[in-house]
């Protein structure tokens, strides 16, 4: 049963006189406030203050409670999510205390200048002074109230059902809350505080219990788990079991009642679109298509090749011409002729047709012409006329030249012998080749199979090296993505790096320092240089090989398929980890989970939390009252216990209790668990009766009070409930 | 304010007539943050009394721990030595060996079992 808020602001607020009390219920999770006497609050919200910023205005402002979220667009919430005023079940937080109470007394109507009516609030079992003073200043200071009462909702909740004839002066109420468990014992109808026992575990604990355990079992839809969900899943489907480890059994085994007992939540589910395979026709069409850009790509290069012949042979042409016309020129008047045409000299205009030729030959496919290159080898000595002269013969001047003349024939020298040597590479490897023809020729089967033998074993051997290097070997079996994130200390060698830094880091200082003494030493700083292990980046012998043979196998063997560089995990046959989703994985599967959250109520270190369960609880209060084995009064209190508070409504809660209290006290002795008429709204309703009361002023204390008879005093201050 | 919120009424007036001191007076900007004691400052402050906020916690069970499976809540015989999850049977271990180092720490950490790193 969720419990709804009513947030309606009040209007007769001015008709109640000043004499007329004001009820707080001011629980971990709900804030209830309304007029003494009444039987239901005015106004009840969720007790958690949001400070957003509004968007149109940038002003800061303050909103109470549960919102409408159709509201929230105006707002912009990134920087403050909803805060509570409570640590565990104390009041610390003040500032959040006073939007709350701001938001309640304007909801029920005060309009004065003050609120002019006695308080009664709630507040937890012992709460420390700090807070209950704390609690007094704000409501004495801020909203100038009269006077103040303070009491335990628990109590309140217990004497309203005593006055209802649902249990006797002498019990026990058992109050699971939202986040904490208590029990307390009463005696002659007063609750005795030195018997009563809190653990720290309640209805926030069991949410997010159940929020934790199906984000974990549905990864995939972990964000649609929000706490309001999980609270509204909790509230409608949660129950406790008679039998922890029965009624996991039975869900086990897979029997009838526990699939009748199984819930299932379909979230919505759109099939993704069926892929459906190219038709015949279209496969054809689109090769069609495909031949003519190609078609049209090839005559556009062609068109675009012969315009640059022509281009080039025009010209050459006018070159030609340039020169045909330089030599009918005297001798004298050519500088001036040459300055027209923007060459200098006629070596210069000679070189460039000479160029323009060569790239023309080079732009129709013809074969380039290396003699002139030959020629220049030829004539070594006249180019470089200064290398064999001694150098004392020669001016400074001349030293550059010769220099430079060195230079040039040792590079000119160096190009000849590269070339040639790839030639003769060249001639190798044709020779290879030709020799392997030969041998398919031969007996092409066995030569099939030798090359795949081949092809395989130096596949393996680059692999390995691979592996090698990132050094999966040792990952551990359920790491399979865990290593995602860590990858700077992946590879085998960064991985050596990193422990020589940490080694070195640490090393200093310990022992003599003998670092330096040997040579070796200082090939340390070469091995834990950045760049050590990049040297292996570069493709080996290995790699080579492999692109020879694969790319040979491809000529070869119509059945030879490439291995994809890249793609380890298909290499090694292993499935793909991702699978389309189904409407099965957007079905959410609530077994278990319906009573094992709500079992750590009875078993907190279920959650790490290690004290006792409710039912525990209350074996421990009994020990706990000084009453000296007092049996009578022990089975006075056993056969009257209240169950109250958001927890007990959870359905099987009473006979677990029962049971459980049973297992705890000596055989034979009166149980009785009753379940409050409301274990929601009683606390706020037990108040509302306490306040009405005449002697309600009696138990209040004034502004005045408070600062005269001081902090002791206010650590000691208790109601008497008896009144009620 | 857009008339649509406004309509709403959600949103807590700033001025409030039977206040003596406004929140905006008393908590100027930036002003509110970490200035409230916790519950632990709260409890170490206060002097020793009975009967008192820890004095009333309940005492660590007496019954024997009962040991569940963290993923399917099972009854669980055995503890994976490599995560320390508990598991009910062959199955639940297959997949507990799947899961992310992440997954196996937020199980743990739901029971408080979870290694703290320093």
């Amino acid at each position: 049963m969720p419990i709804v808020s009513k947030t309606r602001r009040q209007t007769d607020y001015n008709l109640f006189p000043p004499s007329v009390p004001i009820v707080i219920d001011n629980g971990a999770s709900y804030f209830r406030i309304g007029w003494a006497g009444e039987t239901e609050p005015r106004v009840v919200f969720r007790n958690i203050v949001q400070r957003p910023r509004h968007k149109a205005t940038g002003e800061t402002v303050t909103i109470v409670g549960d919102q409408d979220p159709a509201m929230m667009k105006f707002f912009d919430c990134t920087r403050s999510g909803p805060r509570s005023a409570f640590d565990s079940n104390v009041v610390y937080q003040f500032e959040i205390m006073e939007y709350i109470l701001d938001f309640a007394f304007d909801r029920l109507g005060a309009s004065g200048s003050a609120i002019d009516h006695p308080i009664l609030i709630t507040e937890c079992v012992c709460n420390p002074v700090y807070s209950r003073s704390k609690m007094a200043e704000l409501l004495f200071e801020t909203y100038g109230v009269p006077s103040v009462a303070f009491g335990v909702d628990a109590a309140f909740s217990y004497k309203y059902n005593q006055r209802h004839g649902k249990c006797q002066k002498d019990g026990i109420v058992i109050c699971p809350g939202f986040t904490t468990t208590h029990t307390i014992p009463f005696v002659d109808g007063e609750p005795v505080y030195k018997g009563s026992c809190r653990t720290n575990i309640g209805g926030y604990h069991v949410t997010d219990y159940l929020k934790q355990l199906l984000s974990l079992k549905y990864p995939f839809h972990s964000s649609i788990f929000t706490w309001e969900k999980a609270e509204e899943l909790k509230l409608e489907h949660c129950y406790i079991a008679p039998d922890y480890v029965s009624e996991a059994r039975k869900f086990q085994e897979g029997t009838k009642e526990a699939e009748e007992k199984t819930r299932y939540w379909q979230l919505p589910w759109i099939p993704p679109p069926v892929e459906v395979p190219p038709s015949e026709e279209e496969i054809a069409r689109k090769a069609a298509i495909r031949e003519k850009q190609g078609q049209r790509l090839r005559e556009m290069a062609e068109a675009k090749r012969s315009s640059k012949i022509n281009e080039m042979e025009n010209e050459l042409h006018s070159l030609h011409f340039l020169v045909k016309q330089l030599d009918q020129v005297e001798e004298d008047d050519i500088p001036s002729f040459l300055s027209d045409t923007g060459y200098a000299s006629r070596q210069e205009l000679e070189s460039t047709v000479s160029k323009v030729t060569q790239a023309l030959r080079k732009a129709r496919g013809e074969p380039k012409d290396e003699t002139d290159e030959f020629e220049e080898n030829t004539d070594s000595n006249e180019k470089y006329p200064l290398i064999n002269v001694p150098d004392n013969m020669l001016t400074p001047e001349q030293i550059k030249d010769k220099k430079k003349q060195l230079f040039l024939k040792t590079t000119t020298e160096g190009r000849l012998r590269a070339r040639q040597k790839r030639n003769e590479e060249e001639l190798e490897k044709e020779r290879r080749n030709q020799l392997e023809e030969e041998r398919r020729r031969e007996n092409p089967e066995f030569y099939l199979e030798e090359m795949r033998a081949q092809y395989k074993e130096v596949l393996e051997r680059v692999e390995q090296k691979k592996r090698l290097k990132t050094n999966g070997s040792n990952t551990n079996g359920n790491q399979k993505s865990g290593n995602v994130g860590r990858g700077e200390r992946l590879s085998a060698a960064k991985r050596e790096r990193m422990r020589l830094l940490t080694t070195a880091a640490f090393d200093r200082g310990k022992g003599e320092d003998t670092f330096g003494a040997k040579d070796e030493d200082w090939q340390l700083y070469k091995l834990m240089s950045k760049d050590h292990d990049e040297d292996d980046e570069r493709p080996d012998s290995d790699e080579a090989e492999l692109a020879r043979l694969s790319s040979r196998l491809q000529e070869i063997d119509p059945t030879f398929e490439l291995k994809a560089e890249g793609e380890p995990g298909q290499a090694s046959g292993e499935a793909p980890r991702v699978r389309p989703l189904t409407e099965e994985d957007y079905k959410i599967v609530i077994g278990v989970e319906r009573f094992r959250c709500p079992e750590i109520l009875f078993h907190p270190n279920l959650v790490g939390i290690d004290q006792v369960g409710v039912d525990e609880m209350v074996g421990a209060s009994i020990r706990r009252l000084p009453h000296d084995d007092d049996k009578e009064l022990e089975e006075k209190l056993t056969s009257s216990i209240l169950m109250t508070g958001g927890c007990s409504l959870v359905p099987g809660m009473k006979e677990r209790l029962e049971c459980g209290i049973r297992m705890i006290r000596p055989c034979g002795s009166t149980i009785n668990v009753v379940q409050a008429r409301d274990p929601v709204l009683d606390a706020w309703r037990g108040a509302s009766a306490f306040a009405a009361d005449l002697n309600f002023l009696g138990n209040a204390f004034t502004k005045k009070d408070y600062y005269e008879k001081g902090e002791e005093w206010l650590r000691s201050y208790q109601i008497q409930y008896n009144t009620l | 304010m857009e008339g649509e919120l406004v309509e709403a009424d959600i949103v807590v007036p700033m001025h409030l007539s039977f206040k003596k001191t406004q929140a905006y007076e008393k908590y100027p900007k930036g002003q509110s943050r970490g200035r409230w004691k916790h519950l632990k400052q709260i409890l170490q402050a206060d002097p020793d009394h009975h009967p008192f906020y820890i004095n009333i916690e309940s005492p660590p069970s007496t019954q024997p721990c009962k040991r569940i499976c963290d993923v399917t809540g099972f009854e669980a015989p055995y503890v994976d030595p490599r995560t320390n999850l508990r598991y009910a049977n062959a199955h639940v271990f297959k997949t507990l060996r799947s899961l992310s180092t992440h997954q196996v720490h937020h199980y743990l950490s739901i029971r408080n079992a979870a290694p703290l790193l320093k």
